[in-house]
């Protein structure tokens, strides 16, 4: 026997085990970055998906067919990501990926999903965009937009700071002064009056020149929508100044996370932000998925984007089951205004925008730890449906 | 006039003092480059990657259990041999190169980017901020200020004095300047030029090792945390004139007021263009920098 023909006895037994396997698994792809900046995130929703997996698996599978992951890394790179999520549709032939981070991701495999006629359910991306003007009927969001977050702390602050002043201090580069822009317009609304807004570059070492403006703006209410090295900095300058008890701070889901509160301390008391998700919530649901999740994580508490993930497969499974079927124009069908229950509380996926209504909690950090102080009903949150796509 | 009084000490002068910590810190880095460039007439882009150096060491320090003021002092003296090594292993090497200028930039500026990632690499992603040793806030003429922030105006007044005497006053200070001024002259009458590069290259460091240290109870450590202030330390040295300590002085406190008075009235992003539109103001009058080289005083 030739070397070709043995190659090609070994090839189609291959397939044909392949093909025996495919038939009592469902296949889904992971793509997530598991290198570079966003590697965590990329760990803390694997970790989510297994255990939600293995909970679906245990109790018998989808409709009869156990999950199975096929995992790639994104390097958080929209070029990678669309030539890995070509090769999940076409040489893994999954049904579905799940995980992409970066907003940038998530709207490259949109194209891709739609040529494919495979699902892309993200839990992470922020952007509005993916759910308003460049919708995808292939592409839902189980996660809260920034418009969401945003939503849900001016209605906050208009129940509880109306007629008071505010000011932003963002940082200067378009997101920041997107993010602004859009919360000053809904503060606002509220009936809260804008003072001052500031913009510091990205990387500002010192904040403390800025701390003029903000004194003389007057204001009852600073909004300061940072991220990463740049929070720990503005918070903890203004503390060393001591204006941090003077205003109530407020600013962004991702503002203050359990990553940057060791660094900042108890500059961080009274912040205050809107979110999906934390793992304080008191719920049995909650607490369970806590457990669950501290066990795989070695210890470490779930974070939003862990959450979010979680409730993905179990998203899928109920429309599944609701369709009859793990294609993935009937699991599409099934999803249409589909609710489902949650560690977060019950989500629905709003058919207009496969956008995902939850309810939004107002978060404060008292004592070092995140402690839900309100909750904005999700409906309120959600906004107007902007997808004009279908 | 009660209300220019009020603006006058609530507004005006906590933002000048403000503007002296950054000032001292800018020219803590601005120094170390400045000695680098006056001597060896190496452009030093890893300057930013050494702060952050000094940064990180000090977070292993006390999560070894150190106190701040001990780790402070080792801190400058452990990186002291690196930039021994960096001298001699990877400046020397392309030194006596007729494209000197573009070699040490090339060179500098991928160390800068190897020791950036060695940080991710080793510390994380997660910021850290070490707690200021000396806590809260003194009142100034009515003027609320952080009492680090004092402490290191104080401090850095006090470094940098000692370092212009180190200079200027010590034997090594006078073979540096004159090194610095005729090396072959200097070689003739018996000083070790090549020693004397590797040690000044190393002083530098320290230096800015040392700023690392000082700041990161304000500022924090992070990997890239040299890029916030080495632009505007490399604007203080092209000010003040390439190689003198009095220049760096003088043009930092220029622009760091320049900054922060600015900040009060306008966006900070076009705070940012009038400091850099002053260097350029400088340059169209006095091309060499306010005052003259490492070896003229």
């Amino acid at each position: 026997m030739s070397i070709k023909r043995l190659l090609l006895v070994a090839t189609v037994l291959g397939l044909s085990a392949g093909a025996a396997a495919a038939q009592d698994t469902y296949k889904v792809g992971i793509l997530t970055p598991n290198s570079g900046t966003f590697a965590k995130l990329g760990q803390q929703q694997t970790w989510a998906y297994q255990i939600a997996a293995d909970e679906i698996n245990e109790a018998g599978g989808i409709l009869g067919k156990k999950i199975e992951f096929v995992i790639e890394d994104t390097e958080a790179n929209p070029k990678v990501a669309t030539q890995k999520a070509e090769k999940m549709a076409q040489v893994d032939k999954v049904g579905l990926i799940i995980g992409t981070v970066s907003s940038g991701v998530t709207l490259a495999t949109g194209p891709l999903a739609e040529r494919h006629g495979v699902n892309v359910i993200t839990s992470t991306s922020w952007s509005d965009a993916i759910t308003m003007d460049k919708c995808s009927p292939n592409v839902f969001r189980v996660n809260a937009r920034a418009s969401q977050m945003a939503n849900a702390l001016a209605q906050w602050l208009g129940q509880n700071f109306e007629g008071k002043r505010i000011t932003y201090v963002g940082p200067d580069y378009e997101m920041g002064r997107n993010t602004v822009s859009a919360f000053k317009e809904l503060a606002e609304r509220e009936g809260l009056v804008s003072a001052t807004e500031i913009f510091a570059p990205l990387e500002t070492p010192d904040f403390s020149p800025f701390f003029g403006q903000i004194r003389a703006s007057q204001a009852d209410v600073l909004f300061a929508p940072m991220a990463g090295e740049d929070s720990v900095r503005f918070f903890t300058q203004l503390a060393d100044f001591g204006l941090n008890t003077q205003y109530r701070l407020t600013g962004g889901s991702g503002t203050i996370t359990p990553a940057e509160l060791p660094a900042i301390g108890d500059a961080a008391e009274g912040f205050t932000f809107a979110t999906g998700y934390t793992a304080s919530l008191d719920t049995p649901e909650n607490q369970e998925f806590v457990a669950k999740y501290k066990q795989r994580s070695d210890g470490q508490d779930p974070t939003l984007y862990a959450a979010d993930a979680y409730g993905i497969l179990y998203l899928v499974k109920a429309a599944a089951e609701k369709s009859g079927s793990l294609e993935p124009a009937a699991v599409r069908e099934g999803m249409a205004d589909m609710t489902w229950d949650t560690p977060q509380g019950p989500k629905t996926m709003r058919a207009g925008d496969n956008q995902a209504i939850m309810p939004m909690y107002v978060v404060q950090i008292t004592d070092g730890a995140f402690e839900v102080i309100d909750t904005v009903d999700g409906e309120i949150a959600i906004g107007e449906d902007l997808c004009t796509r279908w | 006039m009660v209300d220019l009084f009020t603006y006058l000490q609530f507004v005006l002068a906590p933002q000048m003092v403000t503007g002296l910590v950054i000032g001292v810190a800018v020219i803590l880095m601005a120094l170390g480059l400045t000695i680098i460039f006056g001597l060896l007439d190496v452009i030093n882009l890893a300057h930013g990657a050494f702060y952050a150096l000094g940064g990180f060491v000090l977070i292993t320090l006390l999560g070894l259990g150190l106190d701040f003021w001990v780790a402070m002092v080792l801190v400058p003296l452990l990186v002291l041999p690196a930039g021994l090594v960096t001298e001699r292993l990877l400046i020397q090497r392309v030194f006596h190169s007729g494209d000197r200028h573009t070699l040490t930039l090339l060179l500098t500026f991928g160390l800068s980017l190897v020791m950036e990632d060695l940080f991710k690499i080793i510390y994380g992603p997660d910021p850290h901020r070490p707690q200021p040793p000396i806590s809260g806030a003194v009142e100034l003429l009515g003027m609320y200020l952080p009492t680090y922030r004092v402490f290191l105006i104080f401090f850095g007044a006090l470094l940098i004095a000692a370092l212009s005497l180190f200079l200027f006053r010590s034997d090594f200070g006078a073979r540096i300047r004159a090194a610095a001024y005729d090396r072959h002259m200097a070689a003739s009458l018996g000083i070790q030029v090549k020693s004397v590069y590797s040690w000044t290259f190393a002083l530098g460091l320290a230096v800015a090792a040392l700023s690392g240290v000082l700041l990161s109870p304000i500022y924090g450590v992070y990997p890239d945390m040299g890029h916030g202030f080495i632009f505007l330390a490399f604007a203080v040295v092209i000010v003040g004139g390439l190689g003198s300590i009095k220049g760096a002085v003088v043009a930092g406190l220029l622009l760091t007021q320049v900054f922060v008075l600015a900040s009060l009235v306008m966006s900070p992003v076009w705070a940012d263009v009038l400091v850099f539109a002053t260097m350029v103001l400088v340059l169209l009058f006095r091309p060499q920098g306010l005052f003259g080289s490492l070896a003229h005083g």
